[in-house]
């Protein structure tokens, strides 16, 4: 098999600058999984079906697995591990809230979730059941039928606009 | 008073799933690794005449291929009587997906470039795709042994049933037909396996018993158990689709022996589909019969269970749906018998609502029998449900099982009664029942055993082979072992599944974790807990007798001034040459000579659950299209030890059983092609699908549960189900004798319906 010719990708991840010598057929979620070994974007399907891949391209939620990486040269991209507090080590308040609405079982869909529900919480800090619903529509989770997952998003919401205390 | 059990606890696991820190196999990565595929059967029937893997071989990268020749040539299936499958193909592939051969290369796509070029000649055989085609004469044989490709029947007969209809009042025939469902976990399978120079396999996989698998993998590469090491991993899912043995593990760990080298194999989401497990489709013949009181009489059903190409789980996947019947309803006289048929498709395995033809058929024989004899829904289930201390017919005795609060408890909250009465036009409302196991006999792996030790600053280690399968197994048996020491949770740290350190565990099979696992913990916290009084004793010159552990700290019953942090207790044990380990070791109170085909009789399990659903739905009648209003749904699942947790797992099971199950899931086929492997065109419920749903946790403490605690969770998966069908029904004025009730089939019911009204009219 030829190697085909390797493009440089100027990304930012997570705030941190790389550029990175990557086969232009890869795709976002190759380059963040094998060059860069964070995982915490999943590979559910590879196709678009399932959103377990999503991570935050400039703010907006996509799908990694579609996005080929030679397409967002020069952009910023924030995954899940970029998400806590890199400094003390906290969980983001989105995250935090997730763990205790008991919004996560098998955790699988969790990471693109929580990028969904930071952007649609960065857009629109009040969302309503059906907004929030909405929002995630392109998120799969086989596990929790999704009611503590919306709990989740609205605990979030509560305690980012400090109407609710994080114990 | 309890400070962990039945508290709404967030799970430790979630941490790490919340911040991408957990790793799932597919994220994990050795030194040196080398990445695997699979080529699998184009064909659903043939025969293999020559694979020739030469080119393959010379591909650059390419480090070993593998076929059956490589192979120990070990068959699996669950049981002795049941081994009907290589893991790789011998001479014959009976679906299209099977394994036939697999490359270990240094990339992936050098890996899947050999598998195009390894040459395979078949001869194409006939093939059958349908349960009641292939029993029927002149079908093509799928296995030599099976005669009308019967895998397994299930012969059952309690009480005379012929003799009993003559005392029925109301006796009707029902027909149902379900198609397969499909597990949809999120996470795709995947193994990592590395063999090294000692023969020491260690494995990675996602699973649902990791003994079983050390057990399975032994067996098939001819190791000692303790030769294999499956280890602890994030799993993403599985609902019945991780429980046995797959060729998966088997293929990646010959890779690894044959190249010294660890090796990855990561499942594309078509492969999961299709080369993993499946649903069973199923058709349901029942007759019922009850008295006019309403008193269920006599049962009689016939199933045909499209089982795919190798036994599985067989047996036992053809007995549960009876078993959660008997469980749920008294009924003097019943016949089962079930078939599972081989057919040229995939191998179909066990899933959280298994039967959904069975299931929805007995509700549907109930509502319907309820209209015949003038009695209401309810009335009939309250008046047949089994309740604490009555005996199935196959004689488990039920230590415990509140079914009337559980059907009252949505009855009420859904005002059930009223609106069944007069609800508008194509609105319905409908309920279901069922009673799940918490465990069946599993043999010499049926039980499982727990260890505690301590560090000298008073840290906690907890060891159990429990599983997690996303389910929160880990912080079930975390919850329990907090309480039962009287050790704070966050000082307790949890060793699971790896098998070479944890002592055996039956899984996460038949919801038994809760109740079998719980148990073992439970006794080893006990037993550690004796052996930290003995020595507390001396250093506070008391009776072990009188002393309590609370909060991390020794003290004596109504003095607690006269105190030991637990820390100082582990010291002085060690100064002593008394190292304090807690043992505990349970197995459940079932009969093990009961046999799924043999003997099906005797205890089965040593506690029941039971659930009941109500569904209130609107049907439009131009689309089809059901609108789903509310769910209320209540679960008596023993004590809740995470009441939370409980919830959780009562959403999953309405929007998997229930949501998915009855409105949108079901596979699609050509000539064995399962055409719909993937998330765009297997439809699953997605978040603005789902209805508001009303929980309801109803404990009726079990004596033998931990805590009182019992399976949680799968008896709401199957009665949402059943209401659903139910409420259809009732909007729409007849049952859909199919599921899923597609829209399509909702409006050839409806015009079916309206068309025999014309010719009445
Ligand atoms: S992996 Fe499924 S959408 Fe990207
Ligand atoms: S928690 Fe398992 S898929 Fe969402």
């Amino acid at each position: 098999m030829s190697t085909p010719r390797k493009i440089v990708l100027a990304l930012t991840v997570n705030g941190q600058d790389h550029d990175l010598l990557v086969e232009p057929r890869r795709t976002l979620l190759e380059v963040l999984r094998e060059e860069l070994g964070l995982t915490g974007a999943k590979e559910g399907c590879g196709t678009g079906g399932c959103g377990t891949c999503t991570v935050l391209i400039d703010g907006r939620p996509a799908r990694a697995c579609l996005t080929l990486a030679a397409d967002v040269q020069g952009a910023s991209v924030l995954t899940i591990e970029g998400l806590a507090d890199a400094l003390d080590g906290d969980l983001h308040p989105i995250q935090r809230a997730f763990v205790d609405a008991h919004g996560i079982q098998c955790g699988f869909c969790t990471p693109g979730m929580i990028l969904t529900a930071k952007a649609l919480l960065d857009e629109n800090p009040s969302p309503d059941e059906a907004e929030i619903r909405q929002a995630l529509s392109g998120q799969v989770c086989r596990c929790t039928g999704y009611a503590k997952i919306v709990d989740s998003v609205q605990l979030a919401a509560r305690r980012l606009a400090g109407e609710e205390e994080t114990p | 008073m309890s400070v962990y059990v039945g508290k709404s606890v967030p799970r430790r696991d979630t941490r790490l799933k919340a911040t991408g820190e957990a790793r799932y196999t597919a994220d994990l990565a050795l030194p040196f690794m080398l990445h695997a595929a699979v080529l699998r059967s184009p064909y659903p029937h043939a025969r293999l005449l020559r694979v020739d893997t030469s080119r393959a071989e010379a591909l650059p990268g390419v480090r070993a291929v593998i076929t059956a020749r490589d192979a120990s040539g070990v068959k699996w299936g669950v049981f002795r009587y049941t081994r009907d499958q290589e893991f790789l193909a011998r001479d014959r592939v009976r679906y299209i997906g099977e394994e036939i051969a697999a490359v270990a290369a240094d990339t992936e796509e050098i890996a899947q470039e050999a598998v195009a070029l390894i040459a395979v000649e078949y001869e194409r055989l006939p093939a059958v795709f349908d349960p009641l085609d292939a029993i029927a004469d002149g079908a093509p044989r799928i296995h030599d042994h099976a005669e009308r490709n019967i895998n397994i029947h299930v012969p059952i007969h309690v009480g005379d049933v012929d003799a009993a209809w003559d005392a029925c009042d109301h006796v009707h025939t029902e027909m149902t037909r379900s198609e397969e469902e499909s597990y949809f976990m999120t996470e795709p399978y995947a193994v990592l396996a590395h063999c090294d120079r000692q023969g020491t396999v260690e494995v990675w996989m996602p699973n649902a018993s990791p003994h079983t698998k050390a057990k399975g993998l032994a067996n098939a590469l001819e190791l000692p158990v303790s030769k294999v090491h499956v280890r602890h991993v994030a799993i993403g899912g599985a609902f019945g689709g991780r429980s046995d043995m797959f060729p998966g593990e088997y293929i990646t760990a010959l890779l690894s022996r044959k190249t010294r080298r660890p090796v990855r194999l990561v499942y594309t989401r078509e492969e999961n589909s299709i080369a993993v497990r499946q649903g069973h489709s199923m058709v349901v013949e029942s007759r019922f019969g009850f008295k006019k009181d309403g008193t269920l009489h006599a049962v009689d059903v016939t199933c045909h269970m499209d089982g795919g190409a190798y036994s599985s789980t067989g047996p036992i996947a053809t007995s549960v749906p009876f078993l959660c019947f008997e469980q749920t309803y008294r009924v003097a006289n019943v016949r089962y018998n079930g078939y599972r048929v081989y057919t040229n498709k995939p191998i179909r395995g066990m899933i959280r609502t298994h039967g959904r033809a069975w299931a929805c058929n007995v509700d549907m024989q109930l509502d319907l029998a309820a209209e015949a004899l003038g009695l209401d829904p309810i009335e009939i289930r309250l008046k047949n449900a089994l309740k604490t201390g009555d005996h199935t017919p196959t004689q488990s005795h039920i230590p415990s099982m509140a079914s009337h609060e559980t059907i009252r408890a949505v009855a009420e909250a859904s005002r059930f009664r009223e609106k069944w009465k007069r609800l508008p036009p194509w609105h319905g409302i409908g309920i279901g029942c069922v009673s799940v196991m918490s465990g069946f006999p599993m043999g010499i792996r049926g039980g499982s055993a727990a260890m505690v030790k301590f560090d000298e600053d008073g840290g906690v280690h907890l060891i159990s082979g429990v599983v997690d399968n996303g389910q929160g197994n880990e912080g079930v048996v975390l919850q329990i072992a907090a309480e039962a020491l009287g050790v704070p949770i966050d000082q307790i740290q949890l060793t699971a599944s790896a098998t070479e350190i944890t002592p055996i565990d039956q899984g996460a099979y038949s919801q038994a974790t809760t109740l079998v696992s719980g148990n073992a913990v439970r006794l080893a916290c006990e037993d550690a807990r004796r052996q930290l009084f003995e020595v507390a004793a001396d250093v506070l010159e008391a009776s072990a007798e009188d002393l309590e552990l609370a909060d991390g700290k020794v003290f004596v019953k109504g003095s607690p001034a006269r105190a030991v942090p637990l820390a100082k207790v582990v010291r002085s044990g060690l100064l002593k040459g008394k190292s304090v380990i807690g043992h505990g070791s349970f197995g459940p109170n079932v009969d093990q000579r009961r046999e799924w085909i043999q003997n099906p009789k005797g205890q089965l399990s040593a506690a029941f659950s039971y659930g009941s659903a109500v569904v209130e739905v609107r049907v439009d009648p131009e689309t089809g299209f059901v609108d789903v209003l509310d769910v209320w749904a209540s679960h008596d699942c023993g004590k809740a030890i995470n009441p939370k947790e409980v919830e959780g797992q009562m959403d999953g099971g309405v929007a998997m059983g229930g949501h998915g199950g009855i409105l949108l899931e079901a596979l699609r086929w050509h000539e064995g092609a399962n055409l719909n492997t993937n998330f765009l065109d297997y439809k699953i419920p997605l978040a603005p699908d789902m209805p508001p749903i009303h929980n309801f946790i109803v404990e009726a403490d079990d004596p033998v549960g931990p805590f009182g605690a019992k399976e949680g969770g799968l008896s709401i998966s199957m009665c949402t189900a059943q209401a659903y069908a139910n409420a259809i029904a009732h909007a729409i004025g007849t049952h859909i004798r199919e599921f899923p009730h597609t829209p399509d089939r909702v409006l050839d019911t409806i015009e079916a319906r309206e068309g025999t009204e014309d010719e009445a009219s």
